[in-house]
């Protein structure tokens, strides 16, 4: 067994005794508060057993291994359904681009134990109503006042923020020059005054996400954690953290195995769906993408462990998955029939083919919708000339709205 | 589980795809297409010269003693110039099945010309809808062979086939014969250099390999083989394609950009990329399989994405041409034409969707 390969072992086996306490289970008929509550509890349990900040550095708290040990761990973790989401982004972008970025450096490992611990969580704050996939359009300002800087303007679709102690933060600091230079990086209170944070139900009924409101929110310069007109480039530098995660060929949705036992519990007619021709081609069509998403992963895994940078047909997960999902779900509630009516919009995403189907869209445009992603592969991949940008080169502040 | 490529294997790619630039062209394979009965000569020479038919057969018998993966890589190259011949195919699966099933008098006999090249095999296993029906249409009774195979890839300069053929009582039986003395008529394709014919057997001889399901058994892994190595070729052809399109996409200007920047185009060129690495990831995986329990399944989707990726470019790299790309001179259409053969050869689509149901319905419990 390689070293790996026991370390997984290890995990697996932790994890193993660790569902029965936080996992999906454990969780079924808590309240959002209770399981919340129950999350922090078991981030704090992976802080103890050493499993927080797997490939951080150990001077801020982390166990200083791998990409790879961190990735083995969270598809272990995957399978259990523990209360971990709520950590997701903040453990996944702002607090790493924290540890890069954040200048007092105190501070930093105060805020980065706290956030492992679960006693603290960030939240990301980059899009807004008028710039999603064109961040660089933000309006939100930031402009000088004394030795500091005050905030004006809204931010939207900001995962936990209600939930959220802290937030990294790009803001428009000079509308006269073009608009990706013109950005400034901050890091703010969530709990200051003239921040007011406002859920947004979504279609399938939850509620993870904000828009956030700043009123002359008013932040010291020791806040920043770029160049003045240099926080375009950290905002890159955010997204690009978490480059190598876990994936799930399944789009985060039900794996194909509960698919084909559906197709072979459903009759219609007297016959099981599993000998319908439509159904057998779907089942296999999905497999083949599946079994080849699950190739392009494990061999970026090997590549890793071998020192090597993996391809960027990485980049094809979660395009080809979730969009893939939306259309496996929508047939399994054909496969239904009346009966695929029935809906409970707190029902795992994994194991519920309607509210897989529900909250696919949602997955379909968070963390760069399809489109976003075809553009990225079709330029940086493949080498295709950019869009038309009529906006190009023009100050913001000329720019027609 | 997938592997990584070693630098030996990495070598047999960059290899094989300086030879095949070098000798093959689409000027050469565009005229075939319009003569029956045809391939293209320096195309096979090449094969046999750099022993790419030798590859995977075992050394007491000439061969090389590689495997499914190498195979693979030269059929990844072979396809994105278009192989001139089906042999190296055709062949792999016959030698396959000798080396597998026959007689150590039967492997004398044919492995090491199946491995220098100089004997062409095939594989005749049915035709039409069915690549393998329940009952054959061929027939064998008392050591003879009768009936008719239909639509045999390469069957027309075949030295040796691997026949299934059904006896008296509808028993299959996986059969050798010699194909020396057997009438064939050539079918006119629209891809010719397939050399694809009819087989008619009129009490030909053949030699037993297997009987009963295990003839069966034997005849579907020796189409999955096939199958990997095919996959391996429509995926390199699919690769050639979104290349194609890619650089004409950059090059060729409409209201005053480069097509390449409408999303209507680009996209397309992007979603080819998704296809043909997940055709290509489906092949890595399913060539380190051989041999394993899965190998069936592996094989199966390698087999099915490799079609949908070859034939989506093969559609798409010529609509984002526009006019230029349905011309016969620049070719686009040897490549829609290999896409659809490669497509049928081994068994369609629905035929490996059925298979790889059947196993995953299966092992569900």
């Amino acid at each position: 067994m390689s070293d790996l390969e026991a370390y997984r072992a290890r995990a697996a086996a932790w994890l193993e005794s660790m569902a029965p306490i936080y996992g999906r289970s454990a969780r079924q008929g808590l309240s959002e508060a209770d399981d919340l509550a129950l999350g922090r509890r078991y981030q704090r349990a992976k802080f103890d057993a050493g499993y927080a900040g797997i490939n951080w550095p150990t001077d801020l708290g982390g166990q200083g291994l791998g990409h790879i040990e961190k990735i083995a761990f969270d598809a272990e973790e995957m399978k259990h359904g523990f209360p971990n989401f709520y950590f997701g982004i903040s453990l996944g972008m702002p607090v790493p681009v924290l540890m890069q970025f954040g200048t007092d450096r105190d501070f930093v490992k105060e805020r980065v134990l706290k956030a492992l611990k679960g006693e603290e969580i960030w939240c990301q704050l980059f899009s807004e109503p008028s710039g999603g996939s064109d961040l660089a359009a933000l309006r939100t300002r930031a402009e000088v006042d004394g030795n500091g800087w005050k905030i004006n303007g809204q931010k939207v679709w900001t995962s936990w923020a209600h939930y959220s102690d802290y937030g990294v933060i790009v803001v428009r600091t000079d509308p006269a020059v073009p608009k990706h230079k013109g950005l400034t990086y901050f890091w703010v209170d969530m709990k200051a005054p003239g921040v007011t944070v406002r859920p947004i139900k979504l279609a399938g009924g939850d509620s993870h996400v904000n828009e956030v409101f700043f009123d002359d929110v008013k932040i010291g310069d020791d806040q920043r954690m770029s160049p003045v007109g240099g926080g375009f480039a950290v905002a890159i530098a955010t997204l690009m953290i978490e480059r190598y995660v876990a994936t799930d060929s399944a789009g985060f949705g039900p794996h194909l195995g509960h698919f084909i036992r559906l197709a072979k519990e459903t009759h219609r007619d007297g016959r099981p769906a599993i000998e319908d021709g439509r159904i057998r081609a779907q089942i296999a069509r999905n497999y083949a993408m599946r079994s080849g998403l699950d190739s392009i992963n494990h061999r970026a895994r090997l590549m890793m462990q071998a020192g090597m940078m993996p391809g960027p047909e990485g980049s094809l997960n979660k395009l080809v998955a979730v969009r893939s999902r939306q259309k496996l779900s929508e047939l399994a509630l054909d496969l239904q029939g009346s009966d695929g009516f029935a809906f409970d919009a707190h029902a795992s995403q994994k194991e519920d083919w309607a509210s897989s189907w529900i909250n696919a869209p949602t997955g379909r445009i968070a963390g760069g919708s399809d489109e976003t992603l075809l553009n990225t592969i079709a330029e940086k991949i493949l080498g295709l000339p950019q869009d038309h940008r009529p906006d190009k080169g023009i100050p913001f502040n000329q720019i027609p709205a | 589980m997938t592997i990584l490529y070693d630098e030996g294997q990495q070598a047999i790619a960059t290899e094989t795809r300086r030879a095949l630039e070098a000798r093959v062209s689409m000027e050469e394979l565009l005229p075939l297409l319009e003569n029956s009965g045809e391939y293209h000569e320096p195309f096979w020479t090449l094969a046999k010269e750099q022993g790419w038919t030798a590859l995977t057969l075992p050394e007491a018998h000439g061969g090389l003693a590689l495997g499914l993966i190498e195979l693979g890589l030269v059929a990844h190259q072979a396809g994105r110039t278009m192989s001139g011949a089906p042999f190296l195919t055709s062949g792999f699966g016959a030698a396959k099945a000798i080396a597998l099933y026959g007689s150590d008098a039967q492997k004398a006999r044919w492995l090491p010309g199946l491995a220098s090249g100089e004997t062409i095999g095939a594989i005749a296993f049915a035709g039409g809808p069915d690549i393998l029906p329940s009952r054959p249409d061929a027939t064998f009774a008392d050591g003879r062979l009768g009936g008719l195979s239909r639509g045999v890839t390469g069957g027309l300069k075949a030295d040796v086939a691997i026949v299934l053929a059904a006896d008296a009582a509808g028993t299959p039986a996986l059969l050798l014969a010699d194909l020396a003395p057997v009438r064939r008529t050539a079918v006119a394709s629209f891809d010719n250099s397939r050399c694809i014919a009819d087989l008619h057997f009129e009490t030909t001889a053949a030699e037993t390999l297997l009987i009963g399901t295990e003839a069966r058994d034997a005849a579907l892994h020796i189409l999955a083989l096939q199958a990997v190595v095919t996959a391996h070729e429509q995926t390199g052809g699919a690769e050639m394609l979104m290349e194609i399109a890619r650089d004409y996409a950059v090059t060729r200007k409409a209201f005053g950009q480069p097509i390449g920047a409408f999303q209507s185009v680009k996209h397309r060129i992007a979603e080819l990329y998704g296809l043909v690495e997940l055709a290509r990831a489906n092949c890595i995986h399913a060539a380190a399989r051989e041999g394993q329990a899965d190998f069936l399944k592996a094989a199966a989707a390698a087999r099915l994405s490799a079609s949908e990726a070859y034939d989506t470019a093969a559609r798409d790299c010529i609509q984002i041409h526009g006019g230029i790309g349905v011309t016969w001179d620049i070719g686009l259409h040897l490549h829609m034409r290999r896409a659809r053969s490669l497509a049928i050869e081994q068994g369609s689509g629905l035929f490996w969707e059925d298979v790889l149901v059947d196993q995953l319905a299966e092992e569900t419990a």
